[in-house]
């Protein structure tokens, strides 16, 4: 070892420049928009009320033609929820938009993010398509693109037209709470949850309205009533996501009432 | 009749041959890694279920097995067991390819392969990706740099860039610096490829500390002992291959120390599974270990992967002995890569619910598409022709080798004024 010397002066440059390694990563870190929380003027949520849901799937059929989705990539699923009091009971599931979401905690080049508003976005054109965030998604919610989605899309005109652009092939990709919706609704003065313009396609196609959506941060909202007088739950609140999908559980008084009327 | 097809073929030579087969499984590789691109990942069997399969495995497994470059490179620059240098050149061009290795795989794998340099522009700190990514980046610039000196024993580049080639060889007396980056840069991402895993609370049988843990020591255990394998091997099958085998011995017996913390580790992470019944995680530890990676488990991992090969190692006759010391060595390679397998899989083939109050977990399966195995045996193939060619041009397996000795500049010390 007595060729090389390798100095106290060496080590202690060696740790200063580690140290200003670190330092500059914690600059990158506070400059960049993808992992701060979420805090903006509204905070978008949805309530979906299962003694409402007869599983109709319209939902599904609207976002598909809404959102230009291939028949095989679904970004809303209707699943069968056990039974209460001899009904089936339903669960509609979008993309929960977290407010702590795994998939935009674990994305490397930050593809996946939050707006101000709390939708989870997805930067189709910085996604390098590792998939990582499909393994961190607890609601597998995000649904990837083996393949390029050609041709015409079976859900359109019948259910909507195409309003965002078609992913590429080897991107995953996944519900947006229809914020081009809500942004144009916004621009033209709506309020998104009342006008249906400004309102998510699934929101609108509900033939029971067993899906509400608008403003958290407006008291007056249809959301925020809801929420204030019933009781919801979320799902996995287990793992303190911070989902905004709030679900009323299946209520089978009521779901009698609505069988016989 | 052997001899008369040598005579009448003099490129028959066995070399040749090996050369032909690697060139095979080369084009077999690339023909699949043109198809992929071309067509996407739909002729996989990967599946939004499970999005990671074979080309994952292989990734880990050759990073993991890359491994004895940055422990070997500090034992012998850091802690100063000078002796070992010539297993430590073996290892850090080994760590080169398997990197590389790594790298090809990753391209096939991801989504947008056209995208790859996004990964070190765009950044997420608080993704384990990230700095997985700039680790493994930075760390392959050490290890090109640290191959720099074998690289410069090419004898066509010695004849004909030789102030070059002086360069080159130069570049092992910032070796001790090196080590240093190396040591960090490696055991920050050997480490965090595991908690790429356990970071994940949605995957109950990933979900927990001792994955990076796991990761680190099993990547130490199957880097060295592929290094000392590779070394052996060489060392039989052709003469360009030298080896100082009581050199090799002692380096494998440290492999078998290694392995009883190792399976001590292993040991307590599986059993540890059982003290309470968390959804999803039991019903992994169940496909890992009653399902269908069972065998994998017992056969490939414990049995085969630790418990025997730590008898070989530990006992002296079978130690000394060359082909039950490659065995054990070669088994303990199969291990590490069984393992990588078997975790990755055990977490994607449990489904755990989101539905409340539902029945929790539901199963999947994934088998490796025809297209997945042709590509992965490229790559495989891609990393033994590198070492080959290693071998027979780079003298990488030569123990006989010594490193250009190193200046030393003596100062004379003051002369003091007498009293």
């Amino acid at each position: 070892m007595s060729e090389v010397k390798f100095s106290r002066r060496d080590f202690l440059k060696l740790t200063a420049f580690g140290a200003a390694a670190a330092a500059g990563t914690r600059l990158v870190k506070e400059a960049g928009a993808s992992s701060a929380a979420p805090g903006g003027e509204h905070q978008w949520a949805m309530v979906i009320d299962q003694s409402k849901c007869t599983g109709c799937n319209y939902c599904t059929l609207a976002c598909q033609a809404h959102n230009d989705v291939s028949p095989q990539n679904q970004w809303n699923v209707v699943l069968q929820a056990g039974e209460v009091g001899g009904h089936q009971v339903f669960l509609p599931r979008p993309c929960m938009q977290c407010a702590k979401a795994p998939c935009v905690e674990v994305c490397m080049v930050g593809a996946s993010y939050y707006r101000d508003d709390g939708i989870v976005m997805m930067d189709y054109d910085k996604c390098i398509g590792c998939r990582y965030c499909q393994a961190a998604c607890p609601y597998q919610a995000r649904v990837f693109n083996w393949e390029a989605f050609e041709g015409s899309n079976p859900a359109v005109p019948e259910w909507g037209k195409p309003e965002v652009e078609r992913r590429p092939r080897g991107v995953p990709e996944k519900c947006s709470f229809c914020y081009h919706r809500i942004d144009r609704g916004l621009s033209l003065g709506l309020t998104p949850g009342v006008d249906l313009q400004a309102t998510p396609a699934c929101v609108n196609a509900c033939p029971t309205g067993a899906r509400i959506f608008g403003d958290l941060n407006d008291p007056e909202s249809n959301v925020s009533k809801i929420l204030k007088e019933h009781f919801s739950y979320r799902l996995r609140d287990d793992l303190a996501t911070g989902a905004r999908v709030y679900y009323l559980p299946a209520d089978p008084k009521e779901m009698d009432v609505e069988v016989e009327s | 009749m052997i001899a008369n097809l040598r005579a009448k073929f003099p490129a028959l030579n066995p070399w040749m041959l090996w050369l032909g087969f690697l060139s095979l499984l080369l084009a077999i590789g690339l023909a699949c890694g043109i198809l992929i691109f071309w067509k996407g990942l739909v002729i996989t069997n990967l599946t939004d279920l499970v999005p990671w399969g074979l080309w994952i495995t292989i990734d880990l497994s050759s990073i993991a097995l890359s491994a004895g470059a940055f422990s070997l490179c500090a034992a012998v620059y850091l802690i100063g067991l000078k002796r070992y240098e010539p297993v430590a050149r073996t290892a850090t061009f080994i760590g080169l390819t398997g990197y590389t290795m790594a790298m090809l795989s990753l391209l096939l794998d991801i989504g947008r392969p056209d995208r790859f340099w996004h990964a070190v522009v765009y950044w997420n700190t608080h993704s384990l990706l990230w700095e997985v990514t700039m680790c493994v980046v930075l760390y392959l610039t050490v290890l090109v740099l640290e191959t720099m000196p074998i690289l410069a024993n090419f004898e066509w580049l010695k004849s004909r860039f030789p102030k070059l080639a002086a360069r080159m060889s130069r570049v092992h007396h910032y070796a001790p610096y090196l080590a240093i980056a190396g040591l960090c840069l490696s055991m920050l991402h050997q480490s965090s490829l595991g908690a790429v895993y356990g970071v994940l609370k949605a995957r109950p049988f990933w979900y927990k500390p001792e994955m990076a843990v796991l990761f680190m020591f099993s990547a130490i255990v199957g880097g060295i002992s592929l290094t000392v394998f590779a070394s052996m091997l060489a060392s039989r099958l052709t003469p360009r291959a030298r080896v100082n085998d009581a050199l090799l011995e002692r380096v494998a017996h440290f492999v078998g120390w290694a392995l009883v913390p190792y399976l001590y580790f292993r040991a307590w992470d599986w059993l540890a599974m059982t003290y309470t019944y968390q959804p999803g995680r039991t019903e992994g530890l169940e496909v890992m270990t009653k399902g269908p990676l069972s065998f994998n488990f017992w056969v490939g991992e414990i049995l085969l992967g630790a418990v025997v090969p730590l008898i070989l190692l530990l006992r002296q006759r079978t130690r000394q002995n060359r082909f039950w010391r490659m065995a054990a060595l070669a088994l303990v390679v199969g291990g590490v890569i069984a393992y990588r397998w078997d975790i990755n899989l055990s977490g994607f083939l449990v489904i755990v619910s989101y539905l409340p109050g539902e029945a929790v977990v539901s199963y999947t399966s994934y088998l490796p598409s025809l297209v997945e195995i042709g590509a992965g045996l490229g790559v495989i193939a891609f990393g033994l022709t590198a070492f080959s060619l290693g071998v027979r041009y780079l003298r990488v397996v030569d123990h006989r080798y010594v490193a250009e000795a190193r200046e030393t500049v003596k100062k004379e010390a003051p002369e003091t004024v007498p009293v």
